[in-house]
């Protein structure tokens, strides 16, 4: 078995014993889990992608996947990222989106020790070992983001594109987060019964069920590739791309799987919404659908009608 | 690594794979040249369409067959190159792309030729396969009926047998381009319905110019008459011209799917949409117009990749007929999306000719895309089995 492949097993069989409900009911309401987060760092997840550790960044992005599958409630994604532009130690990183120092949407700000700023269109990214949260607060996924001032910034340069490694970190974040949904989506379909049998016994669940998986796949295929392009000069128009068909992914997933689950899925009480919630708030995260078309259509047109074909058609 | 859907443990690891595989060198070598060719004969699609079932042009088709571009992947014997799926996919995207003219030998390299070389006899073989190859024999496909569509096991056409022959009875219908081209294999029934639906049921080769069939061409709603009904009332084709063993036909029907289904003409049917839109917006457009053609230019790339996907399960003899039809119900509605999110995109009475012209063109044949090959309700329930729920 390759590594990455085992990474990604434990990953799974680590996040399914210890991210339940209650775990993630506690996190939303602000509780950090210290617990899980000592896991993580015992397991040396947080060190994927680093340099000396053995493992690629195709190995980080694989393993936040796996993530997003399981809506794990810690800043995995920045952390990881952190830790590979500035290299490993065991503490908690975040990064948000600067304006100057104050940066903002930095999830889990209040409990990481280092938080950077990131800037579209730049490479230069700010670093805090002294951050000072100004407001918390919480994101419609439920994840705690705040609003921190950076103590004491240094500057550091960083390539691939900083703000495309961060919604590539959201994309890989979703097409996880998508799997879940489809995955309760036939559980409850096969166990819920009206009219006598199950309701995945309907037409109407199984085409709306073939919708999801169809959006599922395609978003796993264009976040794969946006990751393999990560060493490619299109690195940001192959982030652009899958960002694009991602995002679309999650408004279908997220309506037809509510609409399979009836008012269970409604309820606070069941999981669903914590992935749901998720990823409609990833998908805004470091830019939305329109954000990211835009830039990629403005390539394209500068290439021209002719030349369109050969861009979609590169080999990489 | 596979990316793998993975389903309930209780529902049989339901596995859907879509393998990160990325084109080899070799065919980008292949790519360059279609290109050079493309570019060569530029007269043959001077009004350029990107739906593989627009242009019946046989000199275009004898010119690719010269090329060795119709049935690569087939043994050298029978004309072809023995390529793989890729090099195939590649010529087939290039063409389909350029909006060249190749529906007279399409189903035949995609689906008569295969379902031939898979199940014909050696002698049909010999006959047919190198006519194939060579540009210069045209396939149909003798599936639909007045009363069968969607529920292909109720063919009713019927070919008994009658001594070294067959006697063929029965009507087909939507038969694309019957009237121009040589032959149709037809799904018919050999033995009267039992309990089994689908057994007593054979494909069998006829002539279309030659066995006395009557073709009426049926005109569309865009003007065109591509497809038709063919009728065949007592007509005799000798008894080796039944594809595999009497009574497989529904086996053999169902394997030519998978075939059908995964192409790139299962996405890139409005691509010269696309194309023209570009063209229309100029080097500078407006933000909603550049998030219009990135918005498109992401969907195409992805399905694309998907469907490079399926070709590496066809090119290692893999069943995909579950991912083959993922990437159909994909494909077609996203080739219907397409004009949709052009039309927004350019102010309207604003003069586009070239882009009008193309985009009311594909307009027309849109209602098509979810229809042709299994309609979309159809391959939503194959997903459906796919994921354990039927
Ligand atoms: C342009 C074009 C070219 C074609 N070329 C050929 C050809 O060359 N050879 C050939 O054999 N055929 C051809 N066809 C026919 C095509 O295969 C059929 O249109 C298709 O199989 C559907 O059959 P139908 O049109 O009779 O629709 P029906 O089967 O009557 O379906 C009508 C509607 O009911 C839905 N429906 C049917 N059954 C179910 C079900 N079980 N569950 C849910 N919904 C259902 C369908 O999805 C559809 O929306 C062509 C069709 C078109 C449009």
């Amino acid at each position: 078995m390759d590594t990455r492949q085992l990474i990604v097993d434990t990953a799974t069989k680590i996040f399914s014993d210890h991210v339940d409900k209650t775990l993630l009911d506690a996190a939303e309401r602000g509780k950090f889990p210290d617990a899980l987060w000592q896991l993580v760092v015992a397991n040396g997840f947080h060190q994927l992608g680093s340099q000396d550790s053995g493992t690629d960044e195709a190995d980080l992005f694989a393993f936040l996947t796996v993530c997003g599958q399981f809506a794990v409630p810690l800043p995995l994604a920045e952390t990881l990222l952190a830790n590979r532009w500035l290299g490993a130690d065991d503490t908690l990183a975040s990064i948000g989106l600067a304006a100057d120092t104050r940066v903002n949407e930095v999830l889990w700000g209040r409990s990481a020790a280092r938080v950077l700023g990131v800037r579209s269109g730049s490479d230069e990214v700010l670093v805090s070992v002294v951050p000072i949260v100004v407001t918390e607060s919480t994101n419609m996924g439920g994840e705690p983001t705040d609003e921190v001032e950076l103590g004491d910034p240094v500057i550091i340069n960083v390539s691939p594109d900083p703000y495309a490694q961060l919604a590539l970190t959201r994309l890989n974040l979703m097409a996880g987060c998508l799997q879940a949904q489809l995955d309760l989506g036939i559980q409850f379909a096969t166990e819920r019964s009206q009219f006598g049998r199950t309701i995945s016994k309907f037409q109407a669940i199984q085409h709306s069920l073939a919708i999801v998986a169809a959006e599922v796949a395609a978003a796993k295929r264009a976040a794969d590739a946006a990751v393999d392009a990560f060493h490619d000069p299109r690195f940001v128009l192959e982030v652009a791309a899958a960002k694009s068909r991602v995002g679309e992914a999650v408004g279908i997933v997220a309506e037809q799987v509510h609409q399979v689950h009836g008012a269970m899925g409604f309820t606070h009480e069941h999981r669903l919404h914590h992935f749901s919630r998720r990823t409609w708030a990833w998908r805004d995260a470091w830019g939305n659908e329109f954000e990211w078309q835009e830039k990629l259509g403005r390539h394209l047109a500068n290439l021209g009608a002719d030349e369109v074909w050969d861009f979609i058609a590169t080999r990489n | 690594m596979a990316i793998t859907l993975r389903c309930l443990k209780e529902l049989g690891d339901v596995m859907l794979q879509f393998d990160r595989i990325s084109l080899q060198e070799e065919t980008e070598v292949l790519r360059a040249e279609v290109r050079r060719f493309l570019d060569c004969h530029r007269a043959h699609f001077e009004h350029p369409n990107s739906d593989f079932s627009t242009g019946h042009d046989p000199a275009f088709s004898r010119k690719l067959g010269e090329q060795g571009w119709i049935g690569m992947t087939w043994p050298k014997a029978y004309g072809g190159s023995e390529s793989s799926f890729f090099e195939r996919y590649v010529i087939t995207e290039e063409v389909l792309a350029a909006g060249a003219p190749v529906s007279a030998h399409w189903i035949a390299d995609r689906q008569s030729g295969p379902l031939l070389l898979r199940f014909g006899t050696d002698a049909q073989k010999d006959f047919y396969l190198p006519q194939i190859t060579r540009g210069e024999a045209y396939f149909s496909i003798g599936m639909s009926e007045p009363d069968t569509g969607s529920d292909l096991a109720s063919v009713r056409t019927t070919a008994d047998k009658d001594g070294d022959n067959y006697r063929i009875n029965g009507t087909k219908i939507w038969t694309t381009d019957a009237h121009r081209n040589d032959y149709i294999i037809c799904l018919v029934r050999t033995a009267p319905q039992t309990e089994n639906r689908h057994a007593g049921l054979s494909q069998i080769i006829v002539d279309l110019r030659n066995d006395g069939v009557d073709v009426r061409p049926i005109a569309n709603m865009a003007g065109g008459e591509d497809f038709n009904e063919v009728v065949f009332d007592d007509v005799v084709v000798p008894a080796d011209r039944i594809v595999g063993d009497p009574g497989n036909g529904w086996e053999q029907v169902t394997s030519e799917l998978s075939y059908e289904r995964s192409g790139p003409e299962r996405f890139l049917s409005a691509f010269r949409v696309f194309v023209e839109l570009v063209r229309a917006c100029g080097p500078a457009p407006a933000p909603h117009q550049a998030a219009a053609i990135g918005r498109i230019a992401a969907s195409i790339m992805t399905m694309r990749r998907m469907s490079i996907s399926v070709a590496g399960m066809l090119e290692n003899q893999k069943d995909a007929s579950v991912e083959a039809a993922l990437v159909k119900e994909l494909g077609n509605n996203f080739e219907k999306l397409l004009p949709e999110i052009a039309r927004m995109a350019l102010p309207s009475g604003v003069e586009q000719s070239l882009y009008r012209r193309t985009y009311e063109e594909t307009m027309l044949l849109s209602p098509s895309f979810t229809l042709r090959g299994g309609t979309r309700e159809i391959l939503r329930g194959v997903i459906a089995r796919g994921l354990g729920l039927r």
